[in-house]
């Protein structure tokens, strides 16, 4: 059989959709999706932040919310971890900005199984409606924390053991089949589905971050979907995989033998990588935004690229540094804090390559790219401390204090989230036609990036000074001077300042879908192809009758002699408008 | 080293404008099937390092060994080995009949290959039975837990492949040619090829005597 590329391929529009359910709903269109998936995170998500809030309240002003008890507390803890890192930004950043930037940015009219797609997101919208009914079964939703460590999370006495972590785990299991559905498509898609001259190397770097996101994965859920399947018939059948010899509540159980140690194993092997499925497509996104608002290409383009790719390989050798608290072989712990300093080396490249981005750059202080420049502040601030936690002797004394709250909110929390804004706000002409308020962005901006810093900066201080994390309260502890109590106050506060902000952000979004004027086609006159299709917001099928051809990387910013100071990736040297013409292209080196 | 060449190129240099597409031949479907077998490979493997683990332990009885252990005879195994494997050869007689021309054989071998498949279930299932009879039920020993762990999971996996086998009969009764169901019906032989080889793992894993196992747990360090 003869092989044909399936850019070759003719436009067989055989999922037209011809009703408002088969449009909006049932739909098949990858961009359909990717909104349906971003609204069904940004909604979790705005759960999740809610629950941080009730939690914060009871940390600076205790005993002030009478329902919060420290059953509901841990409950709050674990529900607000699960959901921000799995259900929000892994969701966000693959379902959402992958489905709507892949077949875009690649020059394709969707998914190379479009079906799949559309069953990916329904898998994930009843993992989401699982996890959400464990607030209403008897006992409440789990508060094993979101590590869900046996066997205190299956045992009687942990809030939500039962049905609360019955549902996690149930929820955790689709949650991974939706993404296997998801993730097998945007792979598939990358790697045959190109147009025409769009070779690997002159992908965006979003595109990047996203396909070696996705191969982590799809290859680390699977130690997830393991664990929970084990922990579930631990849990219900009185198989003891995890589960020692234990006592509870007076009376042996029936479990023998089992080891808790695996599990943590397991669970980190998927735990680690997932840090990094959330950090690579931020990594990407952040890069395009960058380069188009300082309108310089990208600098160290092939680093960049190879630098995601090594950190993907990486992560997946570091995951014990999150056990030194659980006893190791010495020589084990100095292998994992090794592997894991070695992480810092192409982290730091990419953080390098974005300040020489900058450097000298025509730099346009747009929206977009003050969360993108806030991202970098935070991203080396989280990154720093990670250097101190990598270390197990550093590690031992801080692993149970604010100090860890304070580095992976900093490193995976806020950052990914400011290039989620970033690009929410760089990407929404391209998605509502609209252009979201400047006035209104910039002030979400400054209150998000200060209030996040008052939030996370003392953090370190009080984790340092012995403040313990999963605390309820803490009480009258003596070494604890009265500073502390004053910062958890001030923390308080800025959360609550923090989370009001995030209000702006909504109000904003509503508002101008509503009066917000019809943006212009490119507003910030960037070279993917994204911005180039015949319609804005593309129609369905993308490019019309014809598709796009790539001549050139994603990255032709103030080119020398060119006219304009961006050459799109679909025109040849002659259809660019020079002032001086470079030489003729004859050679390629 | 082609890869190595395109992760190498400067795309910032003038490069030859509009360069053909340089994608891999394998068709979508299969490329997506390899990546999916990558990942149960991996599913699988972790499963058995933690087996490996486990097997390490005080109260670990392994299913075969001594004269009593029910696996030390496997004979019941492989008589379902065996069915799984004509499975497969029917699935790759279907294939190949396709590729002669011969869409009604390819039809009766696909059959096969179901009904085939479908009886290797039935068998696992005899399997467990026969266990449950000796009493070596799920929970009594971590042993019986991973081994219907390892062979149930492996059965969802087969009944996965059936419920693409089953779509596959529904395209072609709705009046799909046999031409466009083509890559399905090669996808469901690779995929039934690979439960086959994975079969065959866990079945020498899961019947070894405790000193196979201490061996395998020494030379990964686990020991």
């Amino acid at each position: 059989m003869t092989h044909i590329a399936l850019a070759d391929e003719d436009f067989k529009d055989d999922h037209h959709p011809k009703t408002f359910y088969g449009k909006y709903v049932w739909s098949l269109d990858h961009k359909v999706i990717a909104v349906q998936y971003s609204c069904t995170a940004l909604f979790v998500g705005l759960v999740a932040l809610v629950l941080s809030v009730l939690m914060r309240l009871q940390l600076g002003f205790p005993d002030t919310l009478g329902f919060l008890s420290p059953g509901v507390y841990l409950q709050y803890v674990t529900m607000h971890g699960m959901i921000m890192v799995v259900y929000l930004l892994t969701a966000l950043l693959l379902g959402g900005f992958g489905n709507y930037m892949i077949p875009l940015m690649l020059g394709t009219r969707d998914m190379v199984f479009p079906t799949l797609n559309m069953l990916s997101f329904w898998f994930y919208l009843v993992s989401v409606i699982v996890l959400l009914a464990s607030f209403f079964v008897p006992g409440g939703p789990t508060g094993a924390g979101w590590t869900i460590y046996p066997p205190q999370a299956i045992l009687e006495g942990t809030p939500g053991a039962g049905w609360g972590i019955y549902l996690m785990l149930i929820s955790l299991g689709i949650f991974i089949i939706a993404f296997t559905m998801g993730g097998l498509n945007y792979i598939t898609t990358i790697l045959q589905a190109r147009t025409h001259g769009m070779t690997l190397m002159r992908m965006p770097l979003t595109i990047w971050g996203i396909f070696i996101a996705t191969i982590l994965g799809l290859f680390a859920f699977p130690a997830l979907l393991v664990s929970a399947i084990m922990m579930m018939l631990d849990a219900t059948l009185g198989t003891s995989f995890f589960m020692p010899a234990i006592m509870s509540l007076g009376e042996p159980m029936d479990h023998e033998g089992g080891s808790p140690l695996l599990f943590q194993h397991l669970f980190w092997f998927f735990g680690h990588p997932e840090v990094y499925i959330v950090a690579l497509p931020a990594f990407g996104m952040v890069s395009d935004v960058l380069s188009i608002h300082a309108r310089k290409n990208i600098f160290g383009y092939r680093m960049m690229v190879w630098a995601i790719v090594i950190i993907g390989g990486l992560s997946f050798i570091v995951w014990a540094h999150h056990m030194y608290v659980s006893g190791m072989n010495p020589y084990f712990g100095f292998f994992f804090a090794t592997s894991t300093l070695i992480i810092a080396v192409p982290t730091a490249i990419k953080v390098y390559n974005w300040v020489l981005t900058l450097w000298r750059g025509n730099i346009q202080l747009t929206v977009p790219m003050l969360f993108a420049i806030g991202f970098i502040f935070t991203f080396t601030h989280g990154g720093m401390s990670g250097l101190f936690l990598g270390n197990v002797i550093v590690d031992l004394p801080l692993s149970d204090t604010f100090f860890v709250v304070a580095h992976f909110h900093m490193v995976m929390g806020v950052s990914p989230i400011l290039v989620l804004y970033a690009s929410i706000y760089h990407w929404f002409p391209l998605i509502s036609g609209k252009q979201l308020h400047t006035g209104m962005g910039k002030l979400h901006f400054w209150v998000t990036f200060i209030g996040a810093y008052s939030i996370f900066l003392p953090m370190h201080y009080i984790g340092i000074m012995g403040v313990p994390r999963r605390y309820y309260a803490l009480g009258d502890a003596s070494y604890l001077p009265q500073s502390v109590h004053t910062l958890n106050e001030n923390i308080t506060i800025a959360v609550i300042i923090v989370a009001l902000a995030q209000l702006i952000f909504l109000f904003n979004v509503f508002w101008t879908l509503r009066y917000g004027p019809k943006s212009e086609r490119n507003p910030w006159k960037a070279t993917s192809l994204e911005w180039h299709t015949p319609n804005v917001p593309p129609g369905h099928g993308n490019w019309g009758d014809k598709l796009p051809v790539v001549h050139r990387w994603a990255y032709d910013y103030s080119v020398p002699g060119a006219k304009e100071d961006y050459i799109p990736q679909h025109l040849t040297d002659d259809e660019v408008e020079w002032d001086q013409r470079p030489e003729k292209r004859e050679d390629s080196e | 080293m082609r890869w190595l060449d395109s992760i190498t190129v400067k795309p910032w240099l003038p490069q030859p404008a509009g360069m053909a597409v340089e994608t891999h031949h394998t068709p979508v479907p299969i490329l997506a099937l390899r990546v999916l077998m990558g990942i149960i490979t991996v599913f699988f493997l972790l499963i058995m390092v933690t087996f490996i683990v486990r097997s390490q332990f005080d109260d670990f009885r392994a299913l075969a060994g001594e004269p009593w252990q029910p696996f030390t005879d496997t004979g019941r195994l492989w008589i379902n080995t065996f069915v799984l494997l004509l499975a497969s050869i029917g699935m790759e007689v279907a294939v190949r009949q396709w590729q002669n021309g011969q869409t009604r054989l390819m039809l009766l071998m696909l059959s096969a290959g179901a009904f085939l498949a479908i009886s290797f279930l039935v068998l696992q299932v005899a399997v467990w039975r026969y266990l449950l009879s000796l009493g070596y039920g799920l929970s009594e020993n971590p042993a019986n837990s991973y081994f219907y762990l390892f062979t149930g999971l492996h059965a969802i996996h087969l009944l996965g492949g059936l419920v693409a086998l089953v779509r596959v009969f529904f395209r072609l009764y709705r009046g799909v040619s046999a031409e466009r169901v083509f890559l399905a019906v090669k996808g469901c032989a690779i995929y039934w090829h690979y439960l086959f080889i994975l079969w065959l793992v866990l079945f020498f894993f899961l019947t070894r005597t405790p000193e196979t196992y201490a061996f395998i747990a020494a030379v990964c360090g686990l020991g």
